[in-house]
């Protein structure tokens, strides 16, 4: 539970009453605390499978939003009860989606919106809008209110924000949408957190990305060409956008970054001619952002991109020297999914440099091991080899560290990455 | 000169927190730190994209320049990289702002809030103020109070204040200018600059220290038999006679630089990395801190003052020749010291610290020399063998070494000493910050932990009382030893080690 106080129960109101609500509960009931002057945070925050794990009885309630060991445990189990192969992520819309078909009428209790996480928390937001779709077609929209203040701290004082949660089925919500505008302080900086699949909603989330907002979304969700097209989309036309998918990924570019940081081997970098990627599962998205980004530094064309065999993909780019440089991404099935499709679990550049010995580099995940990449005739070159430590960042700590960064930008390296990422993907 | 290539694979992979919406104020914003230092950071942090786009920067000063000229005179400061990134210097320039200001009448003050009010409104900056503190030191506590009667650091979530060094000249006029200062502000509030805190090389004896596990089970009185601390200038005093004159080499690099080193150095490890724990820290050292014979300090202190040298084709001119200087001067341009800190960690260890200008080269370190293994059973090639060291190169070659014994090649068992060295540079594929730019981005961010608090500066300004004491009171017992430009400094202070069968490391 997140280190906040609440003033109050949360209250139900009538979706017209918010609006006065608020400006009541600022102005007179909280005249003596002052209003964090940081951020809005509007979250979508469907969490489908938790709340079909609890409507089927196989997860004790509440449905929170938040990720947890005793959600992922069922999760899995339930993986294996809807017959889904072993690889699918515990949170993929696939298994949401299989978990609908089945029966069940658990009562749910729901508090999403209401458990904030301490990282986030931590930051103070102004004010913490969520938009809780529900299983329910045909539930009207709720509105549920609630002032807080940080726990005083050594030398901090109480600045203050509120939570308001909107409930309802898409149609509701789609109605609530109207309510929004007035409820996203004009003054501060707003940010968008698509919690979900990039597959849903789209006209929601295109009316929630306003331009200026700051998005949050994770390519990991959503079919892979929605996923990639929908950042291309963003990064074009200016939309600050920021990806979980990406910063995940954080870990494999310093390590690979660190291979070459001793100066005897950064000439190799201008002799890549091939370059693999593992991933796990088959959603290839964090492993082509991987490509493009190194594609990018390298200062790589890309020339053209097929479908491998087992959903894999090939693809070819040329050097500033004219040189071609083989890539393939190979979907790697794994007994335990990690919660994120398509995590990238290995990566292999061969580098030739004209006269010298030729250098291997593999990286692989703690999980994984090397084998895999070490397979293949390397032996006459200079192998340098890193474990890559796993990331155990929840996606809530992922976005504090987004909120407190505080950037008004898309990132210029996920920037230049995006647009090559989905010209890797073939088409379907 | 070699040239290395860069690492393409670490451009941008560093994604530092930005700024919070604000205007910065800078007072004495026609000076010298202004274009050399403060705006060439600023311009870096915006290139970083660490500054947001509701940011402004307000230079105040007693000239009256147009905002345009104020716009001028640092481009023309900033010259090339200008050139190089002129898009992104026309952007950034937009957000730089002048107002004639002379902190000293109040109704200035009034006209600048007036001002802030305006650059609230059109930079959308929310009411946050860093106020810079760029003048004379005898402004900072009267800057400082008229900021306070002018309401401008009534809100402590909203306001702060950065001082420069020096702070105080003394013990007791430090305890003042902290009481006047915390008069006006919170302590939250204010941040006490050292430059020195800003250095990646600095902050990592913290991550040295306490991020490996090898070091600090031997960071103690039974593996350490001295430390020294060294930052070597090669310039003589160029510009500053004025201040230099007042100050001397005690007051300008051993009280505030080369004691942070000597905390950092030795403080304890703090319970969590947070500013107050990490202060707490080096703030209890350096109580414990003391000169090696405070009851005669003349046994452990050596001045100096730099006279003639150089070589015919390149002469120097000494101090007291240089323009400014009054040609009978007694101020130091070189001082070295022994102290001890008496706690159970370092009981016994002695650290010599020393400083000078235009000595032969110019670096800062900070070395820890080991205690020579109990039983020599090997023949060294140098007579006896070589305790063992752990250097900090601090600046420039940034990095490490450490120099051990290992078996000489050939027949016999002799032993040599060698080094294995680790460089910022080579280990890492781009260039470090310069410490403005860190401490800047810190002070807006409203970070505390790389700048002073005020019982910490307390606490240095004390450790060095006895000797400033008896520089103003009985001189001719601490003479300053002329040396000549470009060695290391005056005899006397070779044998301040020589006391103790200890030679200056020669880097």
């Amino acid at each position: 539970m997140s280190p906040q106080l609440t003033l109050q129960a949360p209250v139900a109101l009538p979706p017209p009453e918010l609006t006065d609500y608020l400006e009541k509960l600022w102005s007179q009931d909280l005249e003596s605390a002052s209003g964090a002057s940081t951020f809005t945070l509007l979250v979508w925050q469907p969490a489908w499978v938790e709340q079909h794990l609890v409507r089927t009885g196989r997860l004790d309630g509440p449905v929170t939003g938040v990720v947890r060991t005793e959600l992922l445990e069922a999760a899995r189990e339930a993986v294996l009860t809807c017959d889904l192969p072993l690889s699918i992520s515990p949170l993929s819309p696939k298994l949401a989606w299989a978990l609908g078909q089945q029966s069940g009428d658990h009562a749910i209790e729901d508090l999403r919106g209401q458990h904030i996480d301490a990282a986030i928390s931590a930051f103070q937001p102004r004010r913490l809008i969520t938009l809780a779709p529900t299983l329910n077609h045909g539930q009207p929209l709720e509105t549920l209110v609630a002032a807080y203040c940080p726990l005083p701290g050594e030398g901090t004082t109480a600045a203050c924000g509120d939570v308001v949660v909107l409930r309802g089925d898409f149609g509701a919500l789609q109605q609530g949408l109207q309510l929004l505008q007035p409820l996203v302080p004009a003054d501060l900086p707003c940010w968008v957190w698509w919690n979900g699949s990039l597959d849903e909603a789209p006209e929601l989330l295109e009316a929630l990305a306003e331009p200026g907002r700051r998005l949050v979304i994770d390519t990991a969700l959503g079919t892979p060409r929605r996923c990639l097209d929908l950042l291309e989309s963003c990064v074009g036309s200016g939309q600050p956008v920021n990806d979980l998918n990406w910063l995940r990924q954080r870990a494999w570019r310093e390590s690979l970054a660190m291979v070459f940081d001793p100066p005897s081997r950064r000439d190799a970098l201008n002799h890549v001619v091939q370059l693999d990627i593992d991933v796990e599962g088959t959603h290839p998205v964090q492993g082509l952002l991987l490509a493009a980004w190194l594609a990018d530094r390298l200062g790589w064309h890309w020339v053209e991109s097929n479908a491998a065999a087992e959903e894999g993909i090939s693809a070819e780019f040329e050097r500033n020297d004219g040189i071609p440089v083989q890539f393939h991404l190979t979907p790697v099935p794994v007994g335990v999914p990690s919660s994120h499709p398509g995590s990238v679990v290995g990566l292999r550049l061969i580098c030739q440099p004209p006269g010298s010995q030729p250098l291997c580099v593999i990286l692989c995940s703690e999980s994984g091991g090397c084998m895999r990449l070490e397979a293949g005739g390397m032996a006459r070159m200079e192998l340098a080899e890193e474990v890559v430590p796993m990331a155990h960042a929840t996606d809530e700590w992922e976005m504090a560290r987004l909120l407190g960064g505080g950037h008004d930008s898309t990132n210029p390296l996920l920037a230049a990455a995006a647009p090559l990422a989905a010209k890797l993907l073939p088409n379907a | 000169m070699t040239v290395t290539l860069t690492n393409p694979l670490r451009v941008g992979l560093r994604q530092e927190r930005v700024v919070s919406p604000q205007c910065l104020v800078i007072f004495g914003a026609s000076g010298d730190l202004t274009s050399r230092k403060l705006v060439p950071a600023l311009f870096e942090l915006f290139r970083q994209r660490r500054l947001p786009t509701e940011f402004a920067v307000l230079g105040c000063a007693r000239r009256p320049w147009s905002d345009e000229e104020f716009r001028g005179h640092m481009a023309e400061a900033l010259g090339d990289l200008i050139h190089e990134h002129r898009g992104a210097w026309d952007q950034f320039a937009a957000g730089l702002f002048y107002e004639p200001v002379d902190l000293q009448q109040p109704e200035h003050l009034v006209r600048l809030a007036q001002r802030l009010e305006v650059i609230d409104r059109h930079r959308a900056t929310r009411n946050n103020r860093t106020f810079y503190l760029s003048v004379s030191p005898k402004f900072y506590g009267s800057g400082c109070s008229a900021l306070a009667a002018a309401g401008l650091l009534s809100d402590p979530e909203r306001s702060r204040v950065v001082i420069e060094k020096p702070f105080g000249r003394d013990y007791g006029s430090a305890q003042e200018l902290n009481r006047i200062v915390q008069t006006s502000a919170k302590e939250s509030q204010v941040f006490r600059i050292d430059h020195y805190l800003g250095k990646e090389t600095v902050q990592n004896i913290l991550v040295l220290r306490f991020a490996n596990t090898i070091f600090e089970p031997i960071w103690n009185r039974n593996y350490i038999a001295s430390v020294e601390i060294t930052a070597a200038e090669t310039v003589g005093v160029e510009e500053r006679a004025g201040y230099y004159e007042s100050s001397g080499a005690l007051r300008d690099m051993v009280q505030n630089h080369l004691t942070q080193m000597l905390a950092l150095t030795t403080m304890e490890a703090p319970g969590r990395f947070d500013a107050e724990a990490i202060r707490n820290e080096k703030a209890k050292v350096l109580q414990s801190a003391r000169l090696a014979d405070e009851l005669e300090p003349w046994n452990c202190c050596v001045r100096g003052q730099y006279g003639p040298g150089g070589t015919a084709r390149r002469p120097l001119t000494g101090y007291r020749q240089e323009p400014g200087v009054n040609p009978n001067s007694t101020t130091e341009t070189y001082v070295a010291m022994k102290l001890f800190i008496d706690n159970w960690r370092w009981q016994g260890v002695p650290f010599y610290l020393r400083t000078g200008k235009r000595l032969p080269k110019r670096m800062s370190e900070v070395v820890l020399t080991f205690r020579e293994a109990p039983v020599h059973l090997f023949d060294a090639a140098g007579g006896s063998p070589t305790a063992n060291q752990l250097i900090l190169r601090i600046q420039p070659d940034e990095g490490a070494g450490f120099r051990f014994e290992v078996k000489s090649p050939g027949s016999g068992m002799r032993s040599r000493p060698v080094d294995m060295h680790f460089s910022y540079d080579e280990s890492f594929g781009e260039p470090s910050d310069e410490g403005y730019v860190r401490l800047l981005a810190d002070a807006m961010l409203g970070d505390p932990t790389l700048f002073t608090r005020g019982d910490e500066v307390e606490a240095a300004w004390r450790l060095y009382t006895p000797l400033l004491e008896l520089i103003e009171d009985s001189p001719w017992q601490l003479p300053v030893h002329p040396y000549e430009a470009r060695t290391w400094g005056p005899a006397a202070a070779d044998n301040l080690l020589g006391r103790d069968g200890l030679m200056w490391r020669r880097p």
